[in-house]
């Protein structure tokens, strides 16, 4: 094993990490918001990637920008889902807890069978693009420019995302609601509208890695799969809640998958991942930096 | 849960108790299961395949002038001219719903036959309960060599399997050598299913003992998010030969990775699957000239038979895509289980299973390149000849074995 080969893989790894926070941001935020966890969030990268897709391949535009055309398009869904779906699912007395399991796995399943109705399972592909298939290569480590700018647009949205929470009037209001849905009720502040509008930046940042990965990923019905799974890892590492956690636990997760590929073979690497997990989980039940 | 489960149970065992009672008798239709993935991750395959077990069941259903067994006339003359009716159930690529879906399609839809299921895996649980209610099963398009192993009575598979697949490589690469080629070294790269593992294992074989190095053994997660760290090790070793068996997801990863990590690899040799669908050839084709791949099936064979081009036009009115490596093996899968099921002239188990047994079908009445269908105690047709096909000009031609071939392989794919 050479340094190259460490060095590369670390790099592949953080890039990777980056993109995988940028993923788990707003099934972090969600949670955070409302303690629901959201079970259609892979189906939500699904749909995002098909977006991006069909504005490739019927209006020629770019998956880089597509990616705020499709943010705003899945804002707006994940808006609509909260108000359709998942406000219904709140209000239940008993069960609530698996009535919101369940309701967000429904979504999934229904979005899936959709998608394969309407967009045929086949394997889609965004054939050429930008910075599709090209690479940046610094003494002998290569570095794909779809990842590099996903890594980029990933490490800018999180420090948009700090600046909304902490610094708006809005922010302020997501934070209030989160402490005391009762409270802000109170003092004027519409509980659903604030709840709506966290469905909707949640969404839009999952909108944004799907425009990303459509670059250099395959599109078909089930491609959430996977990478909710690793989201959910993601946040679960990062600390329930914590948008940041998610940013932090993305990258422990890109990391570490790359070094126990390093080490074990390579089908073993996502036994790294649950490792480190079970380990923080031991140590700090609540995640890196979730709070009680 | 515990409830519908106990439903589900009390279900199952009242329709096995109930199973062999309820006559079979002779009807006007033929029901026949085709057990696919409709839905998940390889769902576009199943669709496909839909599609070619249609055309066969048209071939058979309507009157043509094919020379291919039951294509003149109507239906089954052996029972009446009876027609066959397709069943199709999604096992959606899991073991566990396969075998689930083969037992409602033998008790339920009182199925005599079924056919399936492109994911070996799911072919071990099939052909396990079709065993167990004694209903001939065809593995139309797996390929594992461990299947036809377990001394199954009613399983058979007229297509080769990936130890014969295997064996034509490693022909191919020794032919190249005597050429004057340089090959030493290979790569395999594996999915760590029973496809991926069992076409390893062969090659691993073979490798040791036609004098080979394997400088890289990479088995990996199907449908991985990433497939970088893999890559890495297929580039550090660099070999002759990079011999992937991959399903169509993890090919097009694999390929785009390669290119984003700077590895072109000297030669390609492929174990079919992803490497056949023409959803890899749409995302990443340019990437892939000069490609091989195995395959039991080349459209240049309709220069020498005609009926191929006028079935694979039948095909594509249906699906948009030209025959494949696998949709061709479906459709003769059809074609060969209802052959035996007019010889038998009877939708009993038992009859179907020695008439498939006695199954002696010439090749040149079937679309494949195939001396003949033959099956041995195994149920395994040992006379289904492997070609390998190259991607040269966004087609594919036949290379090897040299009685086949239309052309010279390009060797290495980039030159």
């Amino acid at each position: 094993m050479t340094a190259e080969t460490i060095i590369q893989s670390l790099a592949s790894g953080l890039l990777m990490g980056l993109l995988y926070g940028l993923i788990a941001a707003g099934l972090a935020l969600i949670f955070g918001l409302m303690d629901v966890v959201n079970f259609a969030h892979g189906e939500f990268l699904m749909i995002a990637m098909y977006a991006t897709f069909f504005l490739f391949a019927y209006f020629a535009i770019d998956p880089l920008l597509a990616a705020p055309l499709v943010a705003a398009a899945l804002f707006v869904f994940g808006a609509v889902v909260y108000l359709l779906v998942v406000r219904f699912a709140v209000r239940a007395k008993a069960n609530a807890g698996m009535v919101q399991i369940f309701s967000t796995f429904g979504l999934a399943i229904v979005m899936r069978g959709l998608a394969q109705f309407f967009f045929t399972p086949d394997y889609r592909s965004v054939t050429h693009s930008w910075l599709g298939g090209k690479t940046v290569s610094v003494a002998g480590i290569y570095l794909p420019e779809p990842q590099l700018v996903g890594a980029l647009v990933s490490v800018v949205a999180f420090i948009a995302l700090y600046f909304f929470i902490h610094r708006t009037d809005f922010g302020r209001a997501l934070e209030a609601t989160r402490e005391d849905a009762g409270a802000v009720a109170l003092v004027g502040i519409d509980k659903n509208k604030v709840f709506a509008l966290g469905w909707g930046l949640g969404a839009a940042l999952v909108g944004l890695a799907g425009a990303i990965m459509a670059i250099f990923f395959y599109v078909y019905p089930d491609v959430g799969a996977s990478f909710a799974l690793i989201a959910y890892v993601t946040v679960a590492l990062g600390g329930f809640g914590s948008v940041f956690g998610a940013f932090a636990g993305g990258i422990i997760v890109g990391l570490v998958e790359a070094t126990t590929a390093l080490i074990l073979p390579p089908s073993l690497k996502s036994v790294g991942i649950y490792a480190v997990y079970l380990l923080i989980v031991f140590i700090r039940p609540r995640g890196l930096f979730g709070s009680m | 849960m515990t409830i519908s489960r106990r439903n589900v149970l009390l279900g199952a065992t009242a329709a096995a108790a109930l199973g062999p009672m309820a006559a079979r008798a002779q009807a006007s239709e033929v029901a026949i299961g085709v057990i696919y993935p409709l839905s998940g991750s390889s769902a576009q395959i199943g669709v496909d395949a839909q599609r070619a077990f249609e055309t066969a069941a048209d071939i058979i259903n309507k009157n043509y002038d094919f020379a291919l067994p039951l294509a003149k006339g109507e239906g089954l003359p052996g029972l009446g001219g009876a027609k066959v009716k397709l069943v199709f159930a999604d096992h959606q690529a899991d073991p566990q719903k396969g075998r689930a879906e083969a037992e409602r399609l033998i008790t339920q839809d009182k199925v005599c036959a079924v056919i399936g299921t492109y994911q070996s895996a799911v072919a071990v649980t099939v052909s396990q309960i079709c065993e167990r209610y004694q209903i001939p099963f065809i593995s139309a398009d797996n390929s594992s060599p461990s299947l036809h192993r377990r001394g199954l009575k009613y399983y058979f598979r007229a297509a080769p399997h990936d130890e014969m697949f295997s064996t034509a490589m490693f022909d191919f690469f020794d032919a190249m050598k005597k050429k004057g080629q340089k090959i030493k070294t290979l790569s395999l790269f594996h999915e760590d299913t029973i496809f991926g593992t069992d076409s390893a294992n062969s090659q691993l074989k073979l490798a040791s003992e036609r004098g080979y190095k394997v400088v890289a053994d990479i088995k990996y997660r199907a449908n991985s998010p990433s497939l970088t760290a893999e890559v890495q090790q297929l580039k550090a070793a660099n070999a002759d030969v990079l011999m992937p068996s991959s399903y169509t997801t993890d090919a097009i990863l694999l390929v785009k990775t390669m290119a984003e990590l700077g590895y072109k690899p000297k030669n390609i040799v492929a174990q079919d699957a992803g490497f056949s669908e023409k959803a890899t050839y749409d995302a990443v084709g340019d990437k892939l000239e000069g490609v091989i791949s195995r395959g039991s099936f080349s459209l240049d064979l309709a220069q020498k038979r005609p009926m191929v081009g006028l079935i694979n036009e039948m095909y594509r009115a249906k699906s948009g895509k030209d025959f494949n490596d696998y949709s061709s093996r479906q459709f003769m899968g059809l074609i060969v289980m209802a052959d035996a099921i007019n010889r038998a002239k009877s939708t009993d188990g038992e009859k179907i299973r020695e008439a498939l047994a006695a199954t002696d079908m010439p090749g040149d009445v079937t679309i494949m390149p195939w001396k003949r269908v033959k099956f041995d105690e195994m149920g395994q047709n040992n006379f289904a000849d492997p070609v390998l096909l190259q991607y040269a000009a966004k087609n594919f031609v036949t290379i090897f074995p040299e009685q086949a071939a239309v052309s010279e392989a390009i060797w290495p794919m980039n030159s």
